[in-house]
């Protein structure tokens, strides 16, 4: 892995900057498949009984919805980069529905940024990702840190 | 609305209660099949590339290790409850790697039970999670949030 490169390292998320992650359609296919699988709530898997519950139909598992943000996340940026993983998330909120035929936009946000204290060879970054319906109503947000390689400095010289 | 018996209303969680949620082993098979599908990094989807990474062999999905245990919760509980959703999760730490054939426990200690202020028929339970591996390790701790309507008045 040492020869390895990338395309990202730490230094190539700077605070402010955002980052698109992809858009993805629920089916309520999909919806379901999930859900039967990890969330077998009524909301979640079955359409009709789906509408005598609070949300009035048939609605994703907030777990698929962070699924799918990962995906778009490995595909946006992180299987192109040097992470070294993540401890995990400081929040995650579901803050609004998604709902079978929603198109959802899943965005990357840098909050903070800091060279690791005990690792010089590391950088910490915090994101938040979220993600926002059609009618630009955020309908997830998470805030949460990953860790990164620096950029390794040739001796006596500094690569681009 | 068709009612399971003992459904399980915002009152019947008690905060310090400690349940055991349930137990499930990992395999390789599962393990690469929700990676690819959700979470495609190398060290949760390729055995042989995954020996020459950081964590030194395959290991799941953190979200691999969340969504089963939602499944569960489910099972032994949330799916008799009058469940109406959750509004999030704080503190998620993936704090050891969960590998294949490693054997997760789940359990769930209640810390807070409180009345919506803002919805009257609904009560929020807050819970921390956690996971541990056949040796006792802890591997991951989260502090969900759910929210279930209260008991009708009889």
């Amino acid at each position: 892995m040492d020869q390895a490169t990338f395309d990202f390292y730490w230094e190539d998320f700077p605070v402010g900057q955002v980052r698109a992650m992809g858009r993805h359609r629920f089916t309520e296919e999909e919806i379901v498949a999930f859900a039967r699988q990890y969330d077998r709530q009524r909301f979640h898997v079955d359409a009709r009984s789906a509408r005598e519950t609070p949300f009035g139909g048939l609605i994703a598992s907030g777990w698929h919805t962070c699924a799918v943000a990962m995906r778009g996340m490995c595909d946006a940026y992180l299987t192109r980069s040097a992470c070294l993983g993540s401890p995990g998330l400081d929040s995650l909120r579901w803050l609004k529905p998604v709902r079978p035929g929603e198109e959802i936009e899943f965005r990357a946000r840098v909050l903070e940024s800091r060279p690791s204290s005990s690792r010089p060879e590391v950088g910490l970054t915090k994101f938040l990702w979220d993600a926002v319906n059609g009618s630009g109503e955020q309908v997830l947000a998470m805030e949460g840190w990953q860790l990164f390689t620096r950029r390794r400095r040739a001796a006596g010289a500094t690569k681009p | 609305m068709s009612v399971p018996d003992a459904i399980l209303y915002w009152e019947d969680f008690a905060p310090g209660e400690v349940m055991e949620i349930g137990r499930h082993t990992f395999t390789e098979e599962e393990i690469i099949a929700f990676a690819t599908q959700f979470d495609p990094q190398p060290f949760h989807t390729d055995p042989a590339a995954a020996r020459g990474t950081f964590y030194g062999g395959l290991i799941a999905s953190g979200w691999h290790t969340c969504a089963i245990g939602m499944r569960l919760m489910v099972q032994s509980y949330i799916g008799r409850a009058a469940s109406a959703g959750s509004p999030g999760v704080d503190n998620i730490r993936w704090l050891g790697p969960v590998r294949p054939g490693d054997t997760i426990t789940y359990r769930r200690v209640i810390l807070e039970a409180r009345p919506s202020g803002s919805r009257p028929g609904i009560g929020l339970v807050r819970s921390r999670s956690e996971a541990l591996n056949q040796h006792g390790e802890t591997v991951m701790t989260m502090d969900g949030w759910g929210l279930f309507r209260r008991r009708p008045e009889a």
